[in-house]
């Protein structure tokens, strides 16, 4: 049986990725409608102005907030040959160490970011044509960050328990 | 120490952290940072540098292009697109001997214009060829050796997103890439084709009979592809026009093949979810990845060792043939047991200032397309190589009255044809150039 913990770990990691896909989804929209207003040109129509810093800090954001459920779901690209035969206790405690490892770099990369941030609001940076200050994606992006750091440490106390053999099956993802 | 030793030293940490299941990203994310740290005596050039870093990596335009291809790829695994592909080709080449094998190949390659990834190309046209393999008495080693081939094909025809990953490395024009990998992409599926027609004379038990499809089930089946054909020339086409940039191409494939699969009722909003779903933990994959590349690779920029290795290399005054063998040889040793996107992000900062310091009679910028395409070629291999294949892994999984050997042992012909390729390709760059130069 799954614990309440684990199943609302997953619903924030799913939620967070559905937010980044709905920025994704926007960021395809937007793109479209920008090529068919530069397409007629001649109509009165153009472009979207400053599209292209849309699309790149909507896909910032976007990839911040996937990362989440990839860690939950297991889905980084480990390289699995050597450590397959050795059974199950010794790759339960791999993966505590992985996982705890993990954590300490998404916690770096977040408090990095946040740094970042402030950074840049309190040098005044804009984006060149839209001129939206940059600290707005930073924050967005931080919002990723954090729930990326959460589930990684949840997933050093899911491993933890698979080492004690209590959630018995263990899944190697096959992405 | 010294910045070169430290440099050299890191290879050898890195992938022994990767053998002990570490996270690839996270590997080189750790040994990047720590190598940083101590070439520069002090953790504040690194921690500055991380500020701005994650962000600046996963705002870059050019990367854009891959979550977009990556929704693409999953709209069209929803659209029924593969079914259409797969019918189409096993109408036309169904009843030649060992037909429905190559019609699976063929409709590989077709969905391989529509998606940028050789996993998903796999899976999608495995879970619609596999049954029909069977039910026409084909063998397990080849029903799955093909289909494992034929998901190769995915990332060899563009969109491609191991080579959007290679352009942005060495600075390249991915237009160009995408149109390099054009020619070398056709002559794969025709030489799968090839191998599976020699494959069934010698073993003439691997495969069965089916029965001529009728003229009118033919121009059906052919008409029902007409998406496939519209979005790849769209967003191919498009780009290669300079209609729109790979991304702005990108997002209207996406949006094309998302239409057709709303229109074929796979989109339901639960659909959509596992669309995103999906498109999260593949881009997750990808960008985590990237990201550690990215904190590895500043680390080695620092300690100058592609500079130096480039440089002695050149010194030696060995055949650059010999060189770009040797280069070629550890891809495909790598590639028995690592993926080949990251085998491309770990490997290519210090291949690349190596091959471009060499002279093979080309141009720089032809030069960087052709062993870009040869490279993409050559790690792909690595998916369809024991021990660790994960096409392999994938069809098998689907097929479980077929034991792994029988999968490893129908997926080596393949593997065969793929060495004959590389070697035709390097031996006559033109094949790789021809349609650059022709359209440029």
């Amino acid at each position: 049986m799954r614990s309440r913990i684990d199943r609302a770990v997953e619903r924030l990691a799913f939620w967070t990725a559905m937010l980044g896909g709905a920025v994704l989804i926007a960021v395809l929209l937007l793109t479209v409608i920008s090529i068919v207003g530069r397409g007629l040109i001649f109509a009165g129509l153009g472009p979207i102005p400053g599209d292209f810093e849309l699309v790149e800090a909507g896909t910032a954001f976007a990839v911040l907030a996937f990362l989440p459920l990839c860690q939950f779901h297991r889905g980084h690209v480990t390289v699995d040959l050597f450590l397959a035969r050795v059974g199950r206790r010794p790759n339960a405690v791999i993966d505590v160490i992985a996982n705890l490892l993990m954590t300490a770099a998404a916690a770096v990369l977040t408090w990095r970011l946040a740094l970042g941030l402030l950074d840049k609001r309190s040098y005044g940076e804009t984006t060149f044509i839209l001129q939206f200050p940059v600290w707005w994606s930073y924050a967005a992006c931080l919002l990723g960050a954090g729930v990326f750091t959460l589930v990684c440490a949840y997933t050093v106390a899911r491993s933890l328990g698979e080492t004690r053999g209590r959630d018995g099956t263990r899944k190697i993802s096959t992405r | 120490m010294t910045s070169l030793e430290l440099g050299l030293w890191s290879f050898p940490v890195l992938l022994a952290l990767i053998f002990l299941r570490l996270p690839i990203g996270l590997a080189m994310l750790l040994v990047g940072f720590a190598g940083t740290w101590l070439v520069t005596g002090s953790s504040v050039p690194i921690l500055a540098q991380l500020k701005s870093l994650t962000y600046d990596t996963f705002s870059s335009y050019s990367l854009s292009i891959v979550p977009l291809f990556l929704l693409m790829g999953q709209f069209a695994t929803r659209g029924g697109l593969s079914q259409a592909l797969f019918k189409a080709a096993e109408t036309w080449l169904g009843h030649r001997r060992g037909g429905v094998a190559m019609a699976a190949v063929g409709a590989c390659a077709g969905f391989g214009a529509i998606c940028g990834s050789s996993l998903a190309t796999a899976a999608t046209m495995g879970q619609v060829a596999l049954p029909e393999l069977r039910r026409y008495g084909y063998s397990g080693a080849l029903a799955t050796g093909c289909l494992a081939a034929g998901g190769t094909l995915g990332i060899l025809i563009p969109p491609s997103v191991v080579l959007v990953i290679y352009a942005i490395l060495t600075e390249q024009n991915i237009i160009k890439l995408f149109m390099a990998a054009m020619v070398p992409g056709v002559l794969a599926a025709l030489g799968y084709m090839i191998t599976i027609a020699i494959y069934v004379r010698v073993k003439p038990d691997s495969a069965g009979q089916r029965d001529p499809a009728g003229r009118d089930e033919r121009l059906t089946a052919l008409i029902q592809v007409w998406p496939v054909l519209v979005i790849f020339a769209l967003v191919i086409g498009g780009i290669y026009l300079g209609w729109f940039t790979p991304t702005e191409g990108a997002a209207v494939g996406a949006a094309g093949t998302g239409l057709v699969a709303l229109f074929n009722g796979g989109l339901t909003w639960r659909g959509l979810g596992e669309c995103i779903t999906g498109t999260a933990i593949s881009t997750g994959m990808i960008f985590f990845i990237v990201l550690g590349a990215a904190v590895y690779n500043g680390f080695l920029a620092f300690s100058q060792l592609p500079q130096e290795a480039a440089n002695t290399v050149a010194t030696l005054g060995i055949s650059p043939w010999l060189v770009l063998l040797a280069i070629l040889a550890c891809y495909l040793i790598f590639g028995c047991v690592m993926d080949s996107l990251s085998m491309i992000l770990l490997t290519i900062p210090i291949f690349f200032p190596i091959v471009s310091a060499l002279d093979f009679g080309l141009p720089a910028e032809e030069m960087a397309l052709w062993f870009g395409v040869i490279v993409l070629i050559v790690v792909e291999v690595g998916l369809i190589t024991p021990p660790v294949g994960m096409n392999l892994f994938v069809i098998n999984s689907m097929a479980p009255d077929v034991p792994l050997a029988r999968t490893y042992g129908g997926a080596l012909p393949f593997v065969l044809s793929d060495v004959i390729r590389v070697a035709i390709l390097i031996l006559f760059p033109g094949i790789t150039l021809g349609l650059v130069r022709l359209l440029y």
